[in-house]
């Protein structure tokens, strides 16, 4: 079965599929510091097919982002392993993949369109390609009147906008979010959340988006791995269809209750 | 307000002072050589200006100040950087930097004399070595003190270590560095006008040992004025210098 038949949303019958098969398995991981061991992840494995997007859910402080800083190779797992595309995941800089995070994290000393630049100049483009390809993402996010502000001039939802234009802009196999939307108000996080998956219907990336928000992982996902509180287990992973993203409906209430049932959340 | 904040709250100050001083000389009637009047002040420093052997001392000791400040601030930099850094680098450096920035420059006014006698190179080694643990602490604290999360970012966007040092801590760590160059400015000034007060051949210093032995008690103070106006003008020209190129405000 190809994902244009099973998710029919999230198909532009032009666009070529970017992304490639990320695999957590068996994955545990623990902070150690002087005198002090705490687990953070306990045997975790799940998979996210080519061009999906997986997004994880579960309480505060369980592990979600460490799971991501483990997926981009920023730190390395306690034991287990994760794979990309059959290749397991070096600690350092990766080339297949674009993060973007809770605070955006924006260089305050460059002007939008260098921030968005600094990331392709760093994997070598040219000064005058990294420029165009950084003018055509922050048109894509509607901020093309903004190029020459720096961050501290912007409002906290084009903020972050800048942040998924500078992870897209390096054109990521995977794509990595790390709860992007949870400091802007819930009026642009709708908003957000829309052009986000305009985005991704258009680059295909395979997606990892950590989120503490059900609603927008049924919107967004095409599936939700449902964790445990500290040290995070995979507690359930629910599908997602394109029926269930219709917030009016009734799927995506019952989506909605049984993800919030499975993190104990009763109605 | 524009003209009341920027010259009749400052002059204000001045006059001040200015009137404190010429009022202690004239209740006390203090002879000349004890404490001159402001005006006889001004005009010994009005006769200086007008001498090739000030300008020669100001040169000097402008000089001296120039060549530490800049060794003394790029060592400093560069190893407070590598402290930041590096675990291993910390560690080997922490007895050596926290022992040794304890010792007051003026401390080593003698070996210095010893070492270098009364040249230029005694007097440089020693602002060198007052900048530099001024701005090794402060660098190594400012690299250190980074936001992780921009950390995070620059190694997602690909960067490895020394890029993410180099392009995303020490800028993010700048305007910190560049107040702290502010203070080590004053510092090596300091220590380049008392270790010339001790031992040179030429100097502000000299000079005003010179006057003072001599009883030209006004020269004494024209020089004291001096040395506190090219304090104030190299500090206020590094704070110009930062915010032209570091205020992104």
């Amino acid at each position: 079965m190809t994902p244009v038949e099973q998710h029919p949303q999230h198909v532009d019958a032009g666009a070529p599929l970017r992304g490639g098969q990320l695999a957590v398995e068996h994955v545990s991981h623990e902070y150690v510091s002087p005198g002090r061991r705490t687990p953070a992840l306990a045997d975790v494995s799940f998979a996210i097919q080519a061009g999906r997007v997986c997004c994880v859910v579960g309480p505060s402080g369980c592990g979600k982002s460490t799971l991501l800083g483990l997926a981009a190779g920023l730190l390395s797992p306690s034991s287990g392993r994760i794979v990309w595309d059959g290749e397991a995941v070096r600690l350092g800089p990766n080339k297949h993949i674009g993060m973007a995070f809770q605070q955006p994290g924006l260089f305050p000393w460059l002007t939008v369109r260098e921030n968005v630049a600094i990331g392709l100049r760093t994997r070598g483009l040219g000064r005058h390609e990294a420029r165009r390809i950084a003018e055509e993402f922050l048109a894509t996010v509607g901020l093309a009147d903004f190029q020459d502000a720096y961050p501290s001039q912007l409002s906290g939802g084009m903020a972050q906008r800048v942040g998924i234009a500078r992870a897209l802009a390096l054109q990521p196999r995977l794509l990595l979010l790390d709860e992007p939307f949870a400091a802007v108000d819930a009026f642009t996080r709708l908003k957000l959340q829309q052009e986000l998956l305009a985005l991704l219907r258009r680059y295909r990336p395979t997606v990892m988006f950590v989120t503490h928000d059900v609603a927008e992982a049924i919107a967004v996902g095409d599936m939700i791995v449902v964790m445990s509180a500290r040290p995070a287990s995979v507690l359930r992973i629910i599908p997602i269809d394109a029926a269930d993203r219709n917030r009016a409906s009734p799927a995506f209430a019952r989506k909605l209750g049984e993800t919030l049932e499975c993190l104990g959340v009763t109605q | 307000m524009k003209i009341r904040d920027t010259f009749l709250l400052p002059l204000a100050g001045v006059a001040l002072v200015l009137a404190v001083w010429q009022s202690t000389v004239v209740l006390y009637r203090l002879p000349g050589i004890v404490l001159p009047p402001p005006w006889d002040v001004a005009l010994a420093l009005l006769q200086l200006t007008g001498t090739q052997a000030f300008w020669r001392d100001v040169g000097v000791s402008l000089f001296e100040f120039a060549s530490g400040f800049t060794i003394g601030g790029l060592l400093g930099v560069a190893i407070g950087v590598a402290i930041g850094e590096s675990r291993t680098f910390r560690l080997a450096s922490t007895p050596v930097v926290e022992s040794l920035r304890f010792v007051v420059p003026f401390a080593w006014i003698p070996l210095t004399i010893l070492w270098f006698g009364t040249s230029y190179t005694g007097k440089i080694a020693l602002v060198a070595y007052a900048v530099f643990f001024v701005m090794v602490v402060s660098t190594a604290r400012a690299v250190a003190a980074v936001d992780p999360t921009l950390s995070r970012v620059g190694t997602a966007l690909g960067m490895g270590r020394w890029r993410l040092a180099w392009s995303v801590h020490v800028r993010a760590a700048a305007p910190t560095i560049a107040s702290a160059a502010r203070a080590a400015a004053a510092i090596g000034w300091i220590a380049v006008v008392a270790a010339e007060y001790i031992g040179a051949s030429a100097g502000l210093g000299l000079m005003i040992t010179n006057a003072a032995s001599s009883l030209a008690t006004p020269v004494v103070i024209a020089g004291m004025i001096v040395i506190g106006l090219i304090g104030a003008g190299v500090s206020a020209l590094i704070g110009w210098l930062a915010r032209l190129r570091l205020d992104y405000r």
